[in-house]
């Protein structure tokens, strides 16, 4: 199975590439790769869930404003996440359950979740992005 | 990429890129670097995007990129564009997440040698008064109207508070509060996740260093600004939070729909913009200048607690421990200004993502005891380098909308900073040259090494050839705190 991320050189921020045979899949490894590069324990056994529900006026807005309601959900709730589920995905709505552990435990920020060059495109290959992130 | 072959060299330190590089560019670029920055430029996709914030409606004269230039989103880190109003453009992305992130200094009458013997304690206070790292909240819990009320009012909050001297207020930028704040255009979000933000460093490349002056360049200004060889000075590096964040996610989603229904084409989506003058452009505005007035607020909060940690360590050891604020400035911020656009007194708004106001003597906007001599300008370098400081200049306000460079800029990428350097090995080097050292994360560390950033002197050095800011003093590092 290939990674579901890879992170990319970027001189002041960070920058990761995800892929997913289909858009759930694509935005569920975008999740998984936020949470992995902000230094999140994977493996910890969830004890809390979160529903979300996400709009965008396109697949990209989509993608940034899922990673975005992430950090607000993290931040308020002083919680984190390690297991993503997206139950429903068009390209202007997402419905998801978010599983995590209460605690800040994470060794990195990450600020916001950026448009900079970001294309959610499909190819043979199944689909793809490239997401900037400021830290 | 960009190469050397595409920009014609303007003067010893300017290099321009015409208009003619690309059709959608409505200006041309222009960079403040000498051959090494510029090689440094060239490395990354740093000039691209200095190219695309060309493309800007409204742009007047050039992009403007300082010789502490990197890449970053959007923005080139170390950018300014102006646009004309009342029809030019205002940018979410081209202020950032952070909004007002900046820089305060403040200085102590006490001596290296008379601090020295309590730095290990004084590093230890700071570090405890001052919560830093990943999800820390202060003592502060802010609700309703008072959450508006720091919003609205930013420093001056503070001051009401308790949290802040008058003097403090007058060495702020915009005296510590941007007029047109109104908490309506803000969304619940953001009060949430800043409601108990206030005084707290955060984590990434924000830090409290204490420092000495090692160097005074012009004694007048230091003189002036109460500044001395051998004296312990602290800066403070941070913004506002997840205030400001929310803020800026919010906008900058938002204006992805405005951007066609003004039917503006950008280059790059997180350039997304509205007409300054619209609803949506004034509606940013006012949200911005409340996460502005935030961070002001916020570092205000900060230095209160640095005064606080001063007095628990050396009351009564040190007779001159007490602070006085020499000066607080904003590096990720936009700003209705007055500027000359060829020959013309012209009402812009200026975008500075990176980079620092630097206004020359006789500029509006500054207190009475500093208005002859320039604004304060607080230049940090990477950690455990040395930072400068500077004053505004009348070459600032004629060639860069009264901007200079806002740091040292980064030329690694933070995954190959932590490949290079190990966090302990790195603290240890700079204990070993008797830096102290507060932080919470080892990994964190390593990202912020030195060899991660370009030489601050080499930057300053170009600023101060090329007349956008005038050298007062050096600082180098005694003791470093952050997340």
């Amino acid at each position: 199975m290939p990674p579901s991320f890879q992170e990319i050189e970027h001189t002041a921020d960070r920058a990761f590439r995800i892929q997913g045979a289909d858009l759930k899949q694509l935005f569920v490894n975008a999740a998984r790769a936020m949470f992995a590069m902000q230094g999140t324990r994977a493996r910890a056994k969830p004890t809390v869930t979160r529903e979300v529900s996400v709009e965008g006026v396109d697949r990209e807005t989509l993608l940034v404003n899922w990673l975005n309601e992430l950090l607000y959900l993290q931040e308020v709730h002083k919680e984190t996440y390690n297991r993503f589920e997206v139950l429903e995905i068009s390209d202007t709505h997402l419905r998801a359950r978010v599983h995590g552990r209460p605690g800040s435990d994470r060794e990195k920020l990450i600020k916001a979740v950026t448009f900079h060059g970001l294309e959610v495109k499909k190819d043979r290959g199944g689909w793809h992005a490239t997401v900037v992130v400021d830290v | 990429m960009i190469s050397k072959s595409d920009l014609k060299q303007i003067n010893e330190n300017v290099w321009e890129i015409p208009r003619s590089f690309r059709a959608d560019m409505r200006a041309p670029a222009r960079l403040y670097a000498e051959e090494g920055l510029l090689e440094d430029a060239l490395q990354d996709r740093s000039l691209e995007q200095l190219v695309n914030t060309a493309t800007l409606p409204g742009i007047v004269k050039y992009a403007i990129a300082m010789p502490d230039i990197h890449q970053g989103y959007g923005f080139p880190i170390g950018g300014v564009v102006a646009t004309k109003l009342p029809d030019g453009i205002i940018s979410p992305g081209g202020v950032g997440y952070d909004i007002n992130c900046g820089v305060r200094l403040l200085a102590s009458g006490g001596t290296v040698e008379e601090v020295s013997p309590f730095l290990e304690d004084l590093a230890t206070a700071l570090y405890h008064n001052c919560p830093s790292g990943v999800g820390v909240h202060g003592e502060i819990k802010l609700k309703g109207a008072e959450l508006d009320e720091v919003l609205t009012e930013g420093a001056r909050w503070a001051k009401r508070r308790g949290y802040a001297r008058q003097e403090d207020l007058d060495h702020t930028e915009e005296f510590g509060t941007i007029p047109g704040a109104d908490p309506a255009y803000v969304s619940d979000r953001a009060k949430q996740r800043g409601h108990d933000q206030i005084g707290t460093l955060g984590a990434g490349n924000h830090f409290i260093e204490v420092d000495k002056v090692t160097q005074i360049y012009d004694s007048n200004a230091a003189e002036r600004l109460g500044l001395f060889p051998g004296q312990v000075v602290v800066q403070i590096h941070c913004g506002s939070r997840g205030f400001g964040h929310q803020v800026c996610e919010d906008y900058v989603a938002r204006f992805q729909k405005t951007v066609r229904d003004y039917g503006i084409e950008l280059p790059d989506r997180e350039l997304v913009c509205a007409p300054f003058e619209s609803k949506e452009g004034q509606e940013y505005f006012r949200g911005m200048a409340c996460s502005a007035n935030f961070a002001f607020a916020n570092r205000q909060v900060l230095a209160h607690n640095i005064r606080r940690s001063f007095e628990q360590v050396l009351a009564g050891k040190v007779q001159k421990w007490d602070l006085h604020q020499v000066y607080d400035i904003a590096h990720n911020m936009a700003k209705v200004e007055e500027h000359d656009v060829n020959g013309k007194e012209t009402r812009v708004c200026v975008h500075r993502k990176g980079a620092t106001r630097a206004f020359g003597p006789g500029s509006p906007g500054l207190s009475d005891d500093l208005r002859d001599l320039g604004q304060p300008v607080l230049i940090p370098g990477s950690m455990g380098t040395a930072s400068y400081v500077l004053i505004g200049t009348p070459g600032s306000m004629e060639q860069t909308f009264g901007s200079t460079c806002h740091g040292a800029g980064r030329v690694m990428s933070r995954a190959k900073a932590k490949k290079t350097v190990r966090g302990e090995r790195l603290k240890q080097e700079l204990q070993a040259r008797g830096i102290v050292i507060r932080a919470g994360s080892m990994s964190g560390l390593a990202e912020e090494a030195p060899q991660a950033y370009k030489d601050v002197s080499q930057v300053v050095e170009v600023v101060a050839r090329a007349g956008i800011g005038k050298k007062v003093a050096r600082l180098e590092p005694m003791a470093v705190i952050k997340g």
